[in-house]
């Protein structure tokens, strides 16, 4: 489904990623840990389709086609997600309008009839209510004056409304207060389905708690150096990585 | 080291130019003495160059290679109407009974015009073919004694004709007047609007000035002078879209009262050089102004904004509000000066300039100044130039929108909060469809409206 082969990424002549492998399959969550600078946020990048990055080799395929040549826009219409850890805040473009340009540019990359204004303002209405995302905060500019847990709950309304195959968080704990990273674990879990998958970024096992990996990978120095289940989370947290990464 | 060769040529021209005009104009005319006077004035200084520090950032010499040749007869198109008629706005303002004061290439065209005459509170003459008000030649008089302003002078010298709007007491039913400048002709063209708002009179004024042609060459100078009473609402949007080989010369100058509110809004795009210089005196206290505007400019263009509003009474609010998005190898510069009489206690004056620039050539100038004679005021400016964040036209397109698309958001969302300074959202939405089509075309790379 999701397949991430030989991965190799430089930025300014430093490679961030190195021959890095990940195959995700349908339904399947995976979690990313792994020491500061180890490249995982340039992976969300990259894969998201940043300009800042050079791939030097590799790809990344999503239902069998490459999107390295593809736009950052046309990956998300084919239905990859990234979770920003940190949301872009932009001033005069309230969240409503962004959310209706979103929405409709997906619809009308995937030759779907797009949705009337009062049909929109319905579906919003809903999914924002199950992330307890109130009225006033969707007409406020995009991510402006927004709370850090604020900011990760309309990331999961956004990715609740776009309804994407391949989801990545990107440390989307980060900043977040107890209760609202069970509430933003909750949205994210209320999404999983048998086809949805999920690649979830983190230092912590904490979040791991709340959504519960198949899973879980070390990466270091651009690429995966071990592979387990949730246990590993767990071994992570006792002992670190100074066993891994030696 | 001097900076600047003066183009001896063209000033020569224009100097011949305005002494063969003078030659012709009747010395019994009421205007007559401050034609000469700014014809004489005009002689002595010639064409400003960058030693003058108003000018320091616009070489005149290198825009403007000569006066446009122009044929006597500058026939009226069949199909002027027409053409103003397919404006939006010109739809909708005749639908709802507006003034439309219709002039081609400087010259009031009487018989497309419409002033609404059921209101009974507006009057409008023509410089050219009326009998000049006493208002008006005192007014116009009293604005040429005191100015050194080169491009007012030769524009004083020259002007052919003009609306003379007169607007009385409405209790607050506003008058709604569109004067629609259509360039039509190559050649040299001088103007003079006069406008005379009196105590406690609402006036929203919309200009419209478009070239017909992207292949005519204008050169033009106008001015507006606005008197404004006590107790006045004066909402002034202008709309000027020329083609790229246009050079104008913009003056306002405007004397405002007591207890009134004055929103004045530009927005400016093409010219191969535009000045815009606006002077505007707080005379009387509880005023309340906005001068602001936004300039698009590409290709080649030059607009110079130069703005000096000065607080001459106590308890009296200005805001400035400018931004410019700038691409290809454009050049956008701003002076703007805020001065507070030692009188003008409690003044409240902010300025903001702020520049998009959206290619490597583009460049902008701002100099914002301050000068400051009361101790109890509240005044600030600041001053941005910057480029489109790469780190949220990737957000944008992670949600999947379109470049095009979210180019045009993050540029609409640069210029909100400039938009809000036109304060009627009536005219705002007349403009909405003006403002849809500029942004799609800056979200393009083509900023020619």
């Amino acid at each position: 489904m999701f397949n991430i082969s030989n991965l190799t990424v430089s930025v300014e002549d430093n490679e961030i990623l190195n021959n890095f492998s990940l195959d995700v399959g349908p339904g399947e969550v995976h979690a990313i840990m792994g020491p500061n600078g180890s490249g995982k946020s340039t992976l969300a990048h990259v894969c998201a389709g940043k300009e800042d990055y050079t791939v030097l080799n590799g790809e990344i395929n999503l239902n069998g086609e490459d999107l390295l040549d593809l736009e950052a826009d046309e990956r998300s219409t084919k239905g990859l997600f990234l979770a920003f850890q940190y949301p872009i805040e932009i001033p005069g473009v309230t969240t409503l309008t962004f959310l209706k340009s979103s929405l409709e540019a997906h619809y009308k990359a995937n030759n779907k009839e797009v949705l009337s204004t009062p049909d929109f303002m319905k579906l919003v209405k809903k999914k924002s209510a199950e992330l307890n995302i109130d009225d006033s905060m969707i007409k406020r500019p995009l991510n402006v004056g927004f709370s850090g847990g604020e900011k990760k709950r309309n990331e999961i309304l956004q990715m609740a409304l776009l309804d994407p195959e391949i989801c990545i968080l990107d440390e989307t704990d980060s900043g977040l207060d107890i209760d609202a990273l069970r509430l933003v674990a909750e949205g994210v879990n209320n999404l999983r389905n048998e086809k949805r998958s999920f690649i979830v970024i983190t230092h912590y096992q904490r979040l791991l708690d709340y959504i519960k990996p198949d899973f879980v990978h070390i990466m270091y120095n651009g690429k995966i150096i071990e592979t387990g289940d949730s246990s590993l989370a767990l071994e992570l947290e006792k002992s670190g990585y100074n066993n891994y990464i030696k | 080291m001097l900076t600047e060769e003066k183009n001896i040529n063209v000033e020569e021209q224009v100097v011949a130019y305005c002494k063969d005009n003078i030659i012709n104009q009747d010395i019994k005319h009421p205007l007559y003495p401050a034609r000469l006077g700014a014809y004489e004035l005009f002689r002595a200084h010639g064409l400003p160059t960058t030693r003058n520090e108003q000018w320091k950032y616009t070489n005149i010499s290198s825009k403007l290679e000569r006066i446009p040749s122009q044929s006597d007869v500058k026939p009226v198109p069949v199909n002027l109407d027409n053409f103003i008629n397919n404006f939006e706005i010109v739809k909708k303002a005749k639908e709802n009974k507006d003034s439309v004061l219709v002039f081609m290439d400087g010259a009031m065209q009487s018989q497309l015009s419409i002033v609404n005459t059921d209101t009974k509170t507006v009057s409008v003459t023509s410089l050219k073919k009326d009998p000049i008000p006493d208002w008006a030649v005192k007014l116009n008089s009293e604005k040429h004694s005191q100015n050194v302003n080169e491009m007012f002078n030769l524009n004083t010298a020259l002007m052919e004709d003009g609306a003379i709007i007169n607007i009385n007491n409405n209790k607050g039913i506003a008058d709604n007047i569109y004067i629609i400048h259509v360039g039509n002709n190559d050649g040299f063209y001088n103007y003079r609007h006069m406008i005379n708002v009196q105590n406690g009179a609402h006036v929203n004024i919309i200009e419209f000035k478009i070239s017909n042609k992207v292949d005519i060459e204008a050169l033009y100078t106008s001015s507006i002078i606005w008197q404004i009473g006590n107790n006045c609402v004066v909402n002034n949007v202008k709309y000027q879209a020329h083609n790229q080989i246009t050079i104008g010369f913009n003056q306002q100058y405007a004397d405002i009262a007591n207890d009134t509110e004055f929103n004045s809004f530009t927005i400016s795009s093409g010219s191969k050089l535009l000045r815009e210089f606006r002077d505007i005196n707080c005379n009387g206290s509880n005023s309340n102004i906005s001068i602001s505007g936004i300039n698009l400019l590409d290709g080649d263009s030059h607009i110079d904004t130069m703005l000096s509003v000065k607080h001459k009474a106590p308890n009296t609010i200005s805001r400035e509000k400018y931004k410019s998005i700038l691409n290809d190898n454009s050049k956008g510069v701003f002076q703007g000066n805020i001065i507070v009489d030692d009188i003008a206690q409690k003044t409240i004056a902010k300025q903001s300039i702020d520049a998009l620039i959206l290619s490597k050539n583009a460049e902008h100038d701002a100099k914002p100044e301050l000068e400051i004679y009361a101790d109890d005021v509240q005044c600030g400016h600041g001053a941005t130039t910057g480029q489109i964040s790469q780190d949220s036209l990737f957000y944008l397109k992670s949600r999947g929108i379109p470049e095009e698309e979210a180019k045009r958001l993050l540029v609409h969302a640069f210029l909100t909060d400039a938009l809000e300074e036109i304060k009627d959202k009536k005219i705002l939405e007349t403009f909405a469809d003006v403002m849809n089509n500029m942004l799609n075309r800056v979200s393009k790379g083509n900023l020619n409206v």
